[in-house]
């Protein structure tokens, strides 16, 4: 759409007061918007570096301190802040390792079954997670999986690796063939020329799914909640860890979650354009 | 050497690609999925031994399902939620989306800020709102007082509390649907745009009769994505009511969960999860049929 037949054109008189007016109304209405979104966002944050004595002060001037950060640093949280790490970055690695190799082949090779495939992969998507927590719980029960790192990098690739596929499978169908074909001719075999040529041409796409997996992994709760407990819990649970052993310790409390909000919020601002595809999967029609 | 057998060694070849990440999402998802079917054909309950593979009437956790009040009244809590919530989400989504569509330096920036809350961990989601709806902590609470609209406490009241639950879950997920919309609408040709507005069509007259027809797909999409994902609303409970007061805010989801997890009855969890994915999953088959997701993808 463009700016250049707006209404500006036709005659003013015939135009109400709100047309006059739309564009400033609608700035007027963003800032709003844009203030409703921010303003719970940030007052938790600042809520983090107030001192215990003004925590729930209003004014705009304060000391901020780095009291509540000092006293998380002590506690278990870097450690569940490690395991969030660890968990996330492993768990993203192997379902771009699994994930990548279907996705070219589900793009490039016709397979009567791909319907099927494509559908229980829409489905793996849609499936509460309820659904796959008791079963998980039941048999790392027996299997001593239990509270590790390891079970939950298997849980997480029942998202992460539909996701893997979907996104990327989008990405290698936007790769032109004709490079390809050009280097079997040439005598590569199918994976070389996967690896030489359309690997790197998909990049971006491959950098955007690793972020989004990642975040997935990261923000996961339920999962963590019920298949871990003290070893292996991540920041999110430790948060909620603390809530049910110190009551609600609002400057600790805030400070955890801005630490756990933070890393998710500086990706995804980096890689916006790439991420809004991987958001939306399975929503558009590409 | 024929083309024929090197096409065939081509296809081998992707199917060497293929098959260890479809072993694995068997594993991770149709092995469970399986074991959660024979679950719920048990009474199994960790505490009792014996339990586990007691297939001696593998019908009675659903029978009991049919006249747990408390299952019937999580699913209509659910229903609830999630028309609220989805129709809240669309209308926002949309009005956001229409608003931001095209225009200056504010607009773009808050196309990119109004991606935070989707993103950002549903525990902290859940904690930030729990410090807008604690009554004596809240600057939104004080604010109200402050021009004479005191709101009562949200989350603690029975009948309030699931609003309280629904403000917040639009407030994260209204973006999926501006995102949806947004790339909906610069899908949109300029042709019959310019010629409503030679014809003088007024705002209201452009979105219902030249930009709906050709966002309309996109939002029932956006409707049936939201409503499948509303199913899984856990943390926000979790963390805001804790699925009280008294039952209020227990959607079926937590109620299995608190089954499970709480009272050890995990036959009987089972069952209610099942009977849930059976759901989800009639809906995600009228996803595919009315998106035709399925076919763009393959063909």
């Amino acid at each position: 759409m463009h700016e250049s037949t707006d209404l500006a054109a036709l005659p003013r008189a015939r135009q109400g007061w709100f047309a006059r007016h739309r564009e400033r109304i609608g700035d007027i209405g963003t800032a709003l918007l844009l203030l409703a979104v921010v303003f719970p966002f940030l007052w938790l944050v600042q809520m983090s570096f107030r001192p215990n004595e003004d925590i729930f002060g209003y004014s705009i001037v304060f000391a901020p301190t780095f009291e509540h950060y000092r006293a998380l640093w002590t506690g278990n949280f870097p450690g569940s802040f490690v395991n969030s790490v660890v968990v996330s970055l492993a768990s993203t690695v192997l379902a771009l390792l699994f994930g990548v190799p279907a996705a070219y082949t589900l793009a490039r090779a016709r397979f009567r079954r791909g319907r099927q495939i494509a559908l229980w992969i829409l489905a793996t998507r849609m499936a509460p997670p309820i659904a796959f927590t008791i079963p998980f719980f039941l048999a790392y029960r027996y299997v001593g999986l239990l509270d590790t790192q390891i079970g939950l990098i298997i849980v997480y690739l029942t998202f992460n690796l539909a996701l893997v596929i979907w996104m990327m499978q989008g990405f290698f169908e936007g790769v032109p063939t004709a490079l390809e074909e050009a280097a079997w001719i040439d005598g590569c075999g199918v994976w070389e020329a996967f690896l030489r040529v359309s690997l790197p041409l998909s990049a971006p796409g491959l950098a955007a799914t690793a972020v989004l997996c990642f975040i997935l992994s990261w923000n996961d709760f339920f999962y963590a909640l019920i298949l871990t407990r003290t070893n292996a819990s991540t920041a999110p649970v430790a948060i909620v860890n603390f809530i049910q052993y110190t009551g609600w310790e609002w400057g600790r409390i805030a400070a955890a979650a801005t630490l756990v909000m933070l890393p998710v919020v500086v990706f995804s601002l980096l890689v916006r354009n790439y991420l809004v595809r991987g958001l939306t999967a399975g929503g558009t029609k590409e | 050497m024929s083309s024929r057998g090197w096409s065939a060694g081509r296809r081998r070849a992707f199917a060497l690609g293929l098959a260890p990440a479809l072993v694995v999402l068997a594993v991770v998802t149709i092995a469970p999925a399986g074991y959660l079917l024979l679950t719920s054909l048990t009474p199994l309950n960790l505490t009792m031994p014996g339990t586990a593979w007691d297939f001696s009437g593998p019908h009675y956790n659903y029978v009991d399902l049919w006249d747990d009040d408390r299952f019937h009244q999580s699913a209509w809590i659910q229903v609830k939620l999630s028309a609220a919530t989805v129709t809240l989400q669309l209308l926002v989504g949309l009005g956001v989306a229409l608003l931001l569509n095209h225009g200056n330096w504010l607009r773009r920036f808050a196309r990119t800020i109004f991606l935070v809350p989707m993103v950002l961990p549903p525990i902290a989601v859940g904690i930030l709102w729990r410090v807008m709806y604690t009554v004596d902590i809240s600057p939104l609470h004080r604010f109200m007082a402050w021009i004479g609209l005191p709101v009562p406490p949200l989350t603690t009241d029975p009948s309030l509390a699931l609003w309280a639950i629904v403000i917040a879950d639009t407030w994260e997920w209204f973006p999926f649907t501006m995102l949806l919309v947004l790339a909906a609408l610069q899908m949109i040709p300029d042709a019959p745009v310019e010629a409503a507005k030679i014809d003088g069509a007024n705002d209201l007259q452009m979105f219902r009769y030249v930009l709906l027809p050709y966002i309309a797909p996109t939002l029932l999409v956006a409707a049936l994505f939201r409503l499948i994902d509303s199913v899984k609303a856990f943390p926000l409970i979790y963390v805001l009511t804790n699925g009280g007061p008294g039952d209020a805010t227990t959607v079926t989801n937590y109620y299995a969960f608190v089954q499970a997890f709480n009272f050890s009855l995990w036959g009987y969890s089972s069952a209610v999860a099942t009977l849930m994915v059976v759901a989800i999953f009639a809906l995600s088959w009228i996803i595919d049929r009315l998106s035709g997701t399925g076919d763009a993808r393959v063909d």
